[in-house]
């Protein structure tokens, strides 16, 4: 009894982990994947979920509404960043990463002065069930579920819309696109918006687990950043699975074996030895194999 | 001959790969220099330790500039190899301070390790031809490892030797235990010369050094390894293809970056006898960014100036209220969309362009 527990404690770890890397990385990985900027305000952006989330749920609005609300609100704010500021950097990768950077520096020490250091944290839903002595959330196992749900959504927008189609063609061959009359310059602040949206509806959902502050999202991002650079953009659906679960294999067996910490360095360290072998991301050399 | 050639290559500190080579510049060189000479018998003892901090700076702020802008590799965790060196220092002196008086070994050990780590990392990045977006990524996600590790270092099991690395208390007097790194200290045979933070000879240090490493710098921008260096941000396939081993040229100026910024780092244990987690973290890596990006990261000038200047404008900010950070985030963001180059670059463009109309 006691291993069995024990067993499902790690299955559960696992896709605990799993829907916690693609969660927070998917909206980072189609803006990457889609217009070559790496949004270092993604946290950001899942901050401004979490606290739409939050000021909603506590306005009386039921809490599947408020995440999407949350969802919304942050990617109508993804579309006017977008079309501010974001556009002006396409083409200069570096002066991309650190304008997004100001703004994310911007925006969190903004929410800190306008909202204070916390705001009020929205409680887990949906209980618990227990194997032998260890009980588990019934939210995580939810999420999991709900991160493949999203994934496979995201892929269906992207493969059977008319806006899927038109955001595929520009990712291919931008001028060739609007050659051929497609208004490339909605569907960048569209795909835009559409992963600051995601950031936002993750923003959301953790917000249900973990306190929220302004430097809220900050937490999520570092491994966000490392599930993207791992599974590179060649296609950003099988490099954002084939990343999320075998980081996410890594980092449990670590967790489970030492402690937190080792689990984040071996992540890194896998990160590391994996560019070395792939510098394109798995995502490259899957596509290579299927060639 | 040989005479010659040494007169030949001095004369590339006025090259033309940095803002300034004609006379106007050479004189506010010469009115700076005067004035940092002369600033001590001038300023009040807290004034000149805050001086002294900010001289501190530059040196980070010349890495940056130095792997960014002129060589095209954007390290958004710069600050990673000041920490490095600022702990490493800090450990090896506090466990070396008694027996051997000085800090010769410390000072070697934190310029040392910085440089190591930059070598592995570098080699494992720019010889896997790692885009530069990843490499700019990964740097910050390293350092915030390091940020995470030592913050959890509070326990009484975490002693190097004789330090105690203390956790976000960090390494020093914060931590509750009596040693903290010393101030550097260098001996010759007798004599001994210590560098107290808040003394007149520790700003004499940091500014000569200051000094010397900014012109040996635009020594070497200007040498035919700096032209390389600028050949490879402009275009890196292209240098490749026309014979240059790019990877090697990258990773040489990545680890000379790295050493430029454990001076930064060295330089601060000694003034504050302090350094904590802090130094890894996300604001510690913005504010180098800030600074060369928004006076001119192309330009070593700008770089130091921006450096020195915006370090002090930040800390007064600070002392005025909460939103230091705010003001900062929005003048980076302000001055990437109105002023891509640089602010300083910028400037001495319209005026260059208003002198040779005349």
């Amino acid at each position: 009894m006691h291993s069995l527990s024990s067993f499902v404690g790690l299955i559960y770890q696992y896709a605990d982990t799993v829907s916690f890397l693609i969660l927070s990385a998917i909206g980072l990985i189609i803006i990457f994947g889609m217009m070559g900027v790496i949004n270092l305000a993604h946290g950001e952006m899942m901050m401004v979920g979490a606290y739409t989330t939050s000021f909603a749920y506590y306005s009386g609005i039921p809490l599947i509404i408020s995440v999407i609300l949350g969802g919304l609100v942050t990617s109508v704010f993804g579309i006017l960043l977008e079309r501010l500021i974001i556009r002006r950097f396409y083409g200069q990768l570096l002066s991309s990463l650190v304008a997004t950077w100001g703004l994310s520096l911007l925006l969190s020490q903004g929410a800190l002065l306008a909202f204070g250091p916390q705001i009020k944290t929205v409680p887990t839903p949906m209980g618990s069930f227990s194997v032998g002595e260890l009980s588990f959330s019934n939210y995580r196992v939810f999420l999991f579920i709900f991160s493949i749900f999203l994934i496979i959504g995201v892929w269906s927008i992207f493969n059977w819309t008319r806006f899927g189609l038109q955001a595929r063609a520009t990712m291919e061959n931008p001028k060739m696109a609007k050659a051929l009359g497609v208004n490339t310059h909605r569907i960048y602040a569209l795909t835009f918006g559409l992963g600051a949206g995601l950031a936002g509806i993750a923003g959301g959902l953790f917000a249900l687990t973990a306190t929220i502050g302004p430097f809220y999202g900050q937490s999520y991002t570092p491994q966000a950043f490392i599930t993207v650079v791992v599974g590179g953009i060649a296609n950003i659906f099988s490099g954002l699975i084939a990343s999320a679960f075998s980081l996410a294999a890594v980092k449990t067996a670590f967790v489970f074996q030492y402690n937190i910490l080792i689990g984040h360095v071996s992540m890194l360290i896998i990160a590391i030895i994996s560019i070395r072998m792939m510098p394109e991301g798995i995502s490259q050399w899957l596509e290579q194999r299927k060639s | 001959m040989s005479q010659i050639k040494i007169l030949r290559s001095l004369s590339n500190i006025n090259g033309k790969n940095d803002l300034g080579n004609n006379y106007i510049f050479w004189f506010f060189f010469f009115l700076l220099l005067l004035l940092g000479l002369f600033s001590p018998l001038i300023l009040s003892r807290y004034q000149l330790l805050n001086l002294s901090n900010h001289i501190t700076n530059i040196f980070l702020g010349l890495s940056l500039c130095l792997i960014w802008g002129y060589c095209g590799i954007l390290s958004l965790g710069q600050s990673l190899f000041l920490g490095l060196g600022g702990y490493t220092y800090g450990i090896v002196g506090i466990n070396l301070i008694e027996t051997h008086g000085n800090t010769h070994v410390a000072l070697l050990m934190g310029i040392i390790v910085p440089i190591f780590t930059a070598f592995v990392l570098g080699y494992l990045m720019f010889f896997a031809r790692l885009k530069g977006v990843y490499v700019a990524i990964l740097m910050l996600v390293v350092s915030l490892l390091f940020e995470t590790f030592l913050n959890q270092t509070a326990g009484p099991g975490w002693f190097v030797g004789e330090a105690h690395l203390g956790g976000n208390n960090g390494l020093g007097r914060f931590s509750g235990v009596i040693r903290e790194p010393p101030s550097l200290i260098f001996s010759f045979r007798e004599n001994t010369i210590e560098f107290v933070g808040s003394s007149i000879q520790f700003y004499y240090l940091c500014f000569g050094l200051a000094l010397i490493t900014f012109l040996a710098l635009r020594l070497l921008v200007n040498s035919s390894f700096g032209y390389k260096m600028i050949a490879i941000r402009e275009d890196i396939d292209r240098t490749e293809a026309l014979g240059h081993n790019i990877k090697l040229i990258q990773l040489i100026i990545f680890c000379v970056g790295a050493g430029l910024a454990s001076m930064s780092g060295i330089l601060y244990v000694s003034w504050g006898n302090f350094i904590t987690p802090d130094t890894f973290g996300v604001y510690n890596n913005i504010l180098p960014v800030i600074w060369v990006a928004v006076a001119g990261r192309k330009s070593l000038t700008a770089a130091l100036l921006g450096s020195f200047f915006i370090s002090w404008i930040s800390q007064w900010l600070n002392e005025q209220g909460d939103y230091a950070l705010v003001a900062l985030g929005a003048i980076l963001l302000s001055s990437m969309l109105f002023a891509p180059e640089g602010v300083i670059v910028k400037i001495t463009q319209k005026f260059s362009v208003k002198l040779s109309k005349q």
